[in-house]
């Protein structure tokens, strides 16, 4: 007989390590699968997380690529901690860069400082609005926001496609399914010249400030914390269930509609279709890798960018396919969970018991 | 053919609390036998050693003289006993007959030629391809029984059949319950209703605190006789001094009070009226699952109830949530201490936080005043003797009486007007449990009020100065507590009547 019991106490450390331990077995299974792919695994290694940093502008993609895991992660936190799954961001993501993207387009030829923040403003409601949906659907109607956040993105990637195929076109662009390039005053600033690091890193870096002061010091944090637990306790303490499924929600959708607007601003300076490498699924490992903790997330934010970066140096130097990072991404996700099993519960062997009469 | 079953010297013991001890019963078929007791006497534990889900540390199970080897349900089931539990085991969206073929060796049409027959043999009128959540809860318990029938068994054991049923489906179950005896199936009927005994049982065993107290012919026995060997005769009063009742101060008034839930397995409260003096405390008595739950639910406000129904010192609340009726000095302590009145993982002064309102300023312009509620949690443990005094222990590692400490301290620290509390001393050991008592009875000295709503009939009778006893959603008659007795709460809790 094998029984399985939960622990009666889990160290804060062991807690915030077992992510470093499942990223030291991703690693070794990595190495084993580029073995048998017929890799020399240590070199294949290297060229998957090392080489992408090697030199600045190595270092610049990564951050480039951990700003909108780590603001999509972070308004995911919110909703995560107090048991609410919304895994829709990605479409979040799109929604808020197709209405911040209209309203480039609607500027593409005026100058001024007043575009850029209006454009941010735009994809950060745009983005709000879009995650509402399956909180209201949720409250009045007891809909699993599960479905319905992931059923939209669908719904936004679709609409996308259709607005720049159709009508949002660039009308000198020969038919190719992408809108103008958005004007100067519409791009985030780049920080250093040569590199495509911009200053959406900023707006990610406030929101984890943010996000740490309202978690920890606020009464809404605790609130959350609370409901996240147990729902009845929070209803118990009277705290208002709906208005916060309506809350976490919209700080989600904020965020990741800030990071699409900061992806069509930023590095891509356009809309079509493949605004987002899915880092609206992505940010989800990325907000349990860190521990649903800001600070946390910043640093799986950086990881999991890695992975990105180092899928595109394999696909070039090994020649292997660049959902090689998407293998990488799930076994960081699936070493975390059985670490997380482990964590919480011990394992009993208890040998073969008889029953007597 | 008759059937025979033996329980032999059966005993369960958890730590803690014994469930059975020592029980020996004998059944035979062709008569109807009804296992009747309170919440915690033990009916459900022995129910569920006979069809296998929980092993006995002692004694033996014999059907007709052989012994019985029950380590899982599927050998109850083997050996022709068959169990109708209290909560359906049906899938909701599968069909009547998809449910049926589940757990059946049967070909479907087989099955079906089988199903057909005996849902005319006793004229059970229900569709077979309709799914179950469209069936009413007669009906799933009819499906139920079915599904015993298919495997002809000899013996039928009813789990508290009758709580999620109308009285006219009641009557249904009961003509169909006699027929299956009369053709030698032998029923096993558990109840803590007074009333089905007598009209469907030949006999009746009762237990008491795991023991088998009495067993007799219910042609021998009536409503009274049965309340008093249920709850046990030796109730005494070692009551407090009743509180001056020349305060006649009203706090709260409950009038016109209804509710009714979207939840089959909810208990509808129906027209709920009484009210509460200052320094009083009123207790309500009843078997647990009658509405206690909803009714604490609604006086906390977790549940909100129609309009003008609840009044706090002549305010309407009806419409406020917890934290606002805090607002009013009102308090609350439920009885499910660790999955509601606090979390264990959270930290001792984070659940102290938890019962915050606008004057105790834990949270300044919504920020976390963490020296605040600390210096205010260190007060609790002090004050209510709690027997630590690091606030930043996790709850988990409080015990079952340190917790309740912590849950009262954190709620009375306030000086409420009025706490109410549920099955306060649950499962406590007896020095908790006395200083709860205590505890209790000193702040109604100090002329705040009390709505005590307990299962446990000794601490009602010592706290409370007027008793009402729920029964299926509805309140008796207030009593003053020195014109209650043991056979008299015995009866309304049964669902009897009194003059």
């Amino acid at each position: 007989m094998i029984k399985i019991e939960r622990r009666d106490e889990t160290s804060n450390i062991i807690y915030f390590l077992t992510p470093v331990l499942a990223i030291f077995l991703t690693l070794i299974t990595g190495a084993i699968i580029f073995y048998l792919l017929g890799f020399k695994p240590l070199e294949a290694l290297k060229f998957f997380f090392i080489t992408p940093i090697s030199d600045l502008y190595g270092l610049s993609e990564l951050l480039v690529k951990a700003t909108p895991l780590c603001l999509i992660a972070i308004g995911l936190s919110f909703c995560f901690k107090s048991n609410n799954w919304n895994i829709g961001a990605e479409g979040q993501l799109t929604f808020g860069g197709i209405v911040g993207g209209g309203v480039a387009l609607l500027f593409y030829n005026h100058q001024g400082f007043y575009v850029l923040p209006l454009i941010i403003l735009a994809g950060a409601i745009g983005g709000m609005v879009f995650a509402m949906i399956p909180a209201i659907l949720k409250i009045y109607f007891n809909t699993n926001e599960i479905l319905v956040s992931l059923m939209l993105v669908y719904v936004s990637k679709l609409l996308l496609d259709y607005l720049v195929v159709g009508p949002w076109s660039n009308p000198e662009g020969f038919n190719f399914p992408e809108t103008r390039q958005f004007s100067d005053s519409a791009r985030l600033p780049i920080l250093f010249e040569g590199l495509r690091i911009h200053t959406g890193i900023f707006i990610a870096l406030i929101s984890v400030f943010l996000a740490w002061v309202v978690l920890f010091k606020t009464y809404l944090g605790f609130q959350i914390k609370v409901s996240g637990l147990s729902l009845k306790t929070a209803k118990y303490a009277g705290f208002k269930g709906k208005t916060m499924i309506l809350l976490v929600f919209m700080v989600s959708g904020a965020c990741a509609g800030l990071a699409g607007v900061g992806e069509i601003t930023g590095p891509i300076g356009q809309l079509h279709r493949m605004i987002s490498p899915e880092y609206g699924f992505t940010a989800i490992i990325v907000a349990f890798l860190g521990r649903l903790n800001p600070i946390g997330i910043v640093f799986a934010s950086l990881i999991v960018a890695l992975t990105y970066l180092g899928a595109e140096t394999a696909q070039i130097f090994l020649q292997v396919p660049k959902y090689t990072g998407q293998v990488f991404q799930g076994m960081i996700l699936f070493f975390l969970l059985a670490s997380d099993f482990l964590l919480f519960f011990r394992i009993k062997f208890l040998g073969f018991k008889k029953y007597e009469y | 053919m008759n059937t025979k079953l033996k329980v032999s010297k059966v005993s369960k013991i958890y730590p803690g609390c014994i469930a059975n001890d020592n029980v020996s019963l004998n059944f035979e078929s062709g008569k109807i036998y009804a296992l009747l007791g309170e919440n915690g006497a033990g009916k459900s534990t022995l129910v569920k050693i006979l069809s296998g889900v929980i092993n006995p540390d002692e004694g033996q199970i014999f059907l007709n003289n052989k012994l019985l080897k029950l380590t899982s349900p599927k050998d109850a089931k083997n050996n022709n006993i068959g169990m109708v539990f209290q909560h359906f085991n049906l899938f909701e969206t599968l069909t009547v007959f998809e449910n049926l073929s589940i757990d059946s060796e049967k070909n479907n049409n087989q099955l079906r030629i089988l199903v057909n027959n005996i849902l005319k043999k006793y004229n059970f009128k229900i569709d077979l391809d309709v799914p179950i959540l469209n069936l009413s809860a007669g009906q799933k318990q009819k499906v139920e029984i079915v599904r015993c029938l298919i495997r002809n068994p000899k013996v039928l054991i009813m789990d508290e059949p009758t709580s999620v049923l109308t009285e006219q489906e009641t009557e249904d179950l009961f003509l169909s319950l006699k027929k299956f005896s009369k053709e030698g199936i032998l029923i096993i009927y558990i109840t803590h209703k007074l009333k089905e005994v007598l009209s469907l049982c030949d006999e009746v065993a009762v237990m008491r605190k795991g023991k088998v107290v009495s067993i007799s012919r219910t042609i021998d026995e009536k409503l009274s006789s049965l309340a008093n060997k249920m709850i046990g005769e030796k109730l005494e009063k070692i009551k407090k001094v009743t509180s001056n009742n020349l305060n006649r101060e009203e706090i709260l008034k409950v009038s016109r009070l209804n509710f009714n839930s979207d939840d089959p397995y909810e208990v509808n409260l129906m027209d709920i009226n009484f009210t509460l003096n200052k320094g009083e405390c009123l207790g309500i008595a009843g078997i647990s699952g009658n509405g206690q739950n909803e009714l604490f639910q609604i006086l906390s406000g977790e549940t909100l109830s129609n309009n003008g129904s609840i009044k706090f010192r002549s305010k309407e609340i009806s419409k406020l949530n917890p934290k606002e009726r805090r607002e009013y000095l009102m308090a609350f302590s439920p009885e499910d201490r660790i999955s509601q009145a606090a979390v264990p993982s959270l930290k001792i002064y984070e659940n102290v936080a938890l019962n915050n309102f606008k004057t105790s300023n834990f949270f300044e312009r919504g920020l976390f005043n963490e020296r605040k509620i600390k210096d205010h949690s260190k007060k609790i443990l002090s004050n209510f003797s709690i027997n630590t005094d690091n606030v930043n222990l996790k709850s988990q590692f409080l015990s079952g009486g340190n917790l309740q400490k912590l849950i009262l301290g954190r709620e009375l620290i306030t000086s409420p007007e009025l706490l109410i509390c549920f099955n306060p001393t649950w499962g406590l050991d007896v020095g908790a449990i006395n200083y709860i008592h205590q505890t209790l009875i000193k702040i109604n000295e100090q002329g705040k009020s009390i709505i005590l709503i307990s299962t446990d009939n000794d601490e009602l009778l010592q706290l409370s100065d007027r008793i009402s006893v729920i029964n299926r959603g509805k309140l008796s008659k207030i009593m003053s507590a020195e014109e209650v007795n043991p056979e008299k709460l015995g009866l309304l809790m049964g669902g009897g009547l009194v003059d």
